[in-house]
């Protein structure tokens, strides 16, 4: 008999949802087979079991949250039958009827330590929605009205301890401040108030990342901006030249293509820009791999390409549509949201003509692009006109400082107006 | 005040007692011309003489006998056995009837005793020699347990056992016979049974400590403080039966974390015990696991470096209320 137990499918993931069983109890299970679909704190993903057998018992129901390592199912040899007596169902006593806790056996001096705390490690995993909490904050939740399942644990494997709670209850005195007090359910509607009624929506998992990241990123890491205005002119007939060269059926390269390979390049030249500050060292990665802020339905994650430096412009717009279209689909998966060393946001799309964007931590700067927009240049004295396009950068100071960045950015900005030096 | 060694302090309360209370005698093995293996006899036999300070055969079972029938024919017998191990010897004597006898004679038969036993490991006596049986006289109805750590509480804490009417088992420390301690002056300083001390204030974990292992709860209390900014209540109970559980519970809810500590086997030990009651009283109250630090699963090892292990000591306490804390302080 052995144990699924919650995967880690991405780097920041800590707990994971279950979705839906793709198998039932009883089911053949084959090593690589689809077995759970998990929302994590990226991405929705089905995820394939590294196990063959039968599967003999569902641990975690459908909906239940739980951190990664717990156990959400059981698997048998193949043929070992559910985990069921043959009698009737699982009950708890069965459950429980598993050896746990150390035997008195155990090896000596370590053990008389390790004896009392062995029931705790060994506790089950139990089907659903218990939230790990300590006596002491489950009753003071309780008193206050807070609902444990909002409330992030700091204890020993995400136990829910006093002090959550009470940061809790001082987090909700702060909030109730406008109305009074209650705490809103999902998608609660409150009564009339001076704004009218109040609907409340919970966050799916990517929105708390996105809240918990963005928040972490203004507040631990010094944002300065830089900005410059790229003549894009040249890029503008070169991809019109591209376009009129394609063939049927053939990827023409973006704009934003070209900036991810641009950034690229010059992220080649500018190792501090392609790093990180982390744990008060600098991190430098050795691979250039950009990430693109893709908007999907009510929620923003960015995929990555890998390895922008090396790849051609063609590639890099083939590997670029293909995570957007997942992203819109709702296939993406971690891997793919995972490993950027810089980030690009384009809002040119919406007419943005500039805009200062929040870095994706720990990246060192993230580089938000605007429209392009054909307006008069003064070039030798004339004016002519010219397709141009603002670039802002928003640099960590902890690593990027404003000499690598300003330097760092003009390089990108001489790559697009020379946009043949993106085919080198 | 007088700064007293533990064993004078025990000498001391059983003199006031037996200058006191003619019904007080002393006896044992070697405890009237030799003075006592551990020497807490010393003096008594010059002062009150052969009869009340008698030297008796090698034989436990028949000495706790003889005091159980001095005790019910109106004496008040101090029994020492040489040592907690030979207690074993005596267990008949000890449970079926020092302990039973009151009971079953509905309190018409009383057996006044108090029974002195020195245990505990650290000085490479091995397993016949070392042991720690705190858990074991708790387990028994009808027995008082008292187990001091400090010179003070042991002699009111004998002299109020000998002034009691129940059977006393009195575990002492032999790694305690020679630490000095202030001992109030007075032939009525008494202390309670079931009174516990609170030997160091805290607010982030309740550390009770049993015999001398209330020591080393104060001494874990410092280093969680000095080096961990862990502010630890060190409680010791002084008397596990009965227990002044309402200290440690009003602790614990203060505190929200609870450590026991005790020399003995972890399984069915003090803390074990301890920790039940803990959690059934004030399970609302805990914000972790109650935690235990107890001797190791394993008969007492003869070699040093092994029998230190199998001891608890600082740095385990130290680890234990920290796992109390971990992302909680």
């Amino acid at each position: 008999m052995a144990e699924i137990v919650m995967p880690r499918l991405s780097d920041s993931m800590e707990e994971g949802t279950i979705l839906s069983w793709l198998k039932k109890v009883g089911d053949e299970i084959a090593v690589g087979d689809e077995i759970v679909e998990i929302e994590t704190d990226k991405a929705n993903m089905a995820y394939e079991s590294d196990l063959a057998g039968t599967l003999t018992e569902i641990v975690a129901e459908e909906g239940a949250t739980l951190p990664i390592g717990t156990v959400i199912a059981k698997v048998g040899d193949s043929g070992e039958g559910p985990a069921a007596s043959p009698a009737g169902p699982v009950t708890e006593g069965d459950s429980l009827a598993h050896p746990r806790g150390s035997s008195p056996s155990a090896p000596p001096a370590e053990d008389a330590e390790q004896t009392p705390a062995a029931p705790a490690e060994a506790e089950p995993a139990e089907a659903g929605e218990r939230v790990k909490a300590s006596p002491v904050a489950r009753r003071l939740a309780k008193d206050k009205g807070i609902d444990l399942s909002t409330v992030e644990g700091s204890g020993p494997e995400g136990r829910i301890v006093k002090k959550d709670v009470k940061q809790a209850i001082s987090a909700g005195d702060a909030a109730a401040a406008g109305p009074a007090g209650g705490t809103p359910g999902p998608s609660s509607i409150s009564p009339e108030t001076a704004k009218g009624q109040v609907a409340y929506e919970d966050l799916s998992k990517l929105q708390s990342t996105i809240a918990r990241r963005m928040s972490e990123s203004k507040a631990t890491a010094p944002h300065f901006y830089l900005e410059v205005e790229v003549d894009m002119s040249r890029a503008v007939q070169a991809r019109g030249r591209i376009k009129a060269a394609a063939g049927e059926g053939e990827v023409v390269p973006s704009f934003n293509d070209m900036v991810v390979k641009a950034c690229a390049l010059a992220l080649r030249e500018f190792p501090r820009a392609n790093g990180a500050y982390r744990d008060g060292r600098f991190e430098l990665y050795s691979r250039v791999n950009v990430g693109i802020a893709v908007a999907a339905r009510d929620a923003l994650v960015v995929p990555t390409v890998f390895d922008a430096d090396r790849k051609g412009l063609r590639q890099i717009a083939a590997d670029s549509r293909a995570v957007a279209e997942k992203v819109r689909a709702g296939t993406i998966t971690p891997p793919e949201l995972s490993g950027a060393t810089f980030t690009v946001s384009n809002l040119g799309m919406y007419g943005i003509d500039s805009f200062a964007a929040v870095i994706n931590p720990p990246q060192a700067g993230i580089l938000a692009v605007g429209a392009i927009v054909e307006r008069p240049a003064v070039r030798d004295g004339e004016i002519v006109p010219a397709h141009l396009m603002k670039a802002n950068l928003a640099c960590d100071h902890r690593i990027l400082y404003g000499a690598d960045g300003a330097q760092f950015l003009a390089r990108v900005r001489a790559l697009l107006e020379e946009p043949l030096s993106l085919a080198l | 005040m007088a700064e007293l060694r533990m064993r004078e302090a025990l000498r001391d309360a059983m003199a006031e007692e037996m200058r006191r209370d003619e019904a007080v005698f002393v006896m044992g093995e070697d405890v009237s011309v030799f003075q006592g293996a551990f020497k807490v006899t010393e003096g008594l036999l010059d002062e009150f003489g052969e009869r009340r300070v008698r030297d008796t055969p090698i034989s436990e079972n028949t000495i706790v006998g003889t005091g159980v029938g001095a005790a019910m024919g109106g004496l008040r017998p101090i029994v020492e056995l040489m040592t907690v191990n030979f207690s074993l010897l005596a267990l008949d004597q000890i449970v079926n009837h020092a302990a039973a006898i009151p009971y079953m004679f509905n309190g018409q038969a009383k057996v006044p005793m108090v029974i002195r036993m020195p245990g505990g490991g650290g000085h490479q006596l091995g397993p016949t020699h070392s042991h720690s049986f705190e858990a074991l006289f708790l387990q028994v109805p009808g027995l008082l347990v008292a187990c001091p750590s400090t010179p003070a509480d042991g002699k009111a804490l004998l002299k109020a056992a000998i002034r009691d009417d129940n059977p006393v088992i009195f575990i002492e420390h032999e790694s305690l016979y020679g630490v000095r301690g202030e001992v109030p002056e007075g032939e009525d300083e008494v202390l309670g049974f079931g009174e516990a001390a609170v030997r160091r204030q805290g607010s982030d974990v309740t550390i009770v400590g049993i015999l001398k292992m209330a020591q080393v709860a104060e001494q874990a209390a410092q280093s969680l403080a000095d080096d961990h900014g862990v502010e630890a209540e060190v409680i010791d109970p002084r008397t596990l039966r009965p227990l002044d559980l309402d200290t440690i519970l009003e602790s614990v809810r203060k505190t929200n974390r609870a450590v026991i500590v005790e020399e003995g086997w972890p399984h069915g030990g003090v803390g074990a015990n301890l920790a039940a009651l803990i959690t059934e009283q004030a399970f609302d109250h805990l914000d972790a696991p109650v935690q235990r630090v107890t001797g190791a699963d394993v008969h007492m090892p003869y070699s040093k470096r092994l029998e230190q292990a199998a001891i608890p000591h600082e740095e385990h306490v130290i680890k234990a209320a920290l796992a109390t804390t971990e992302g909680a302080l």
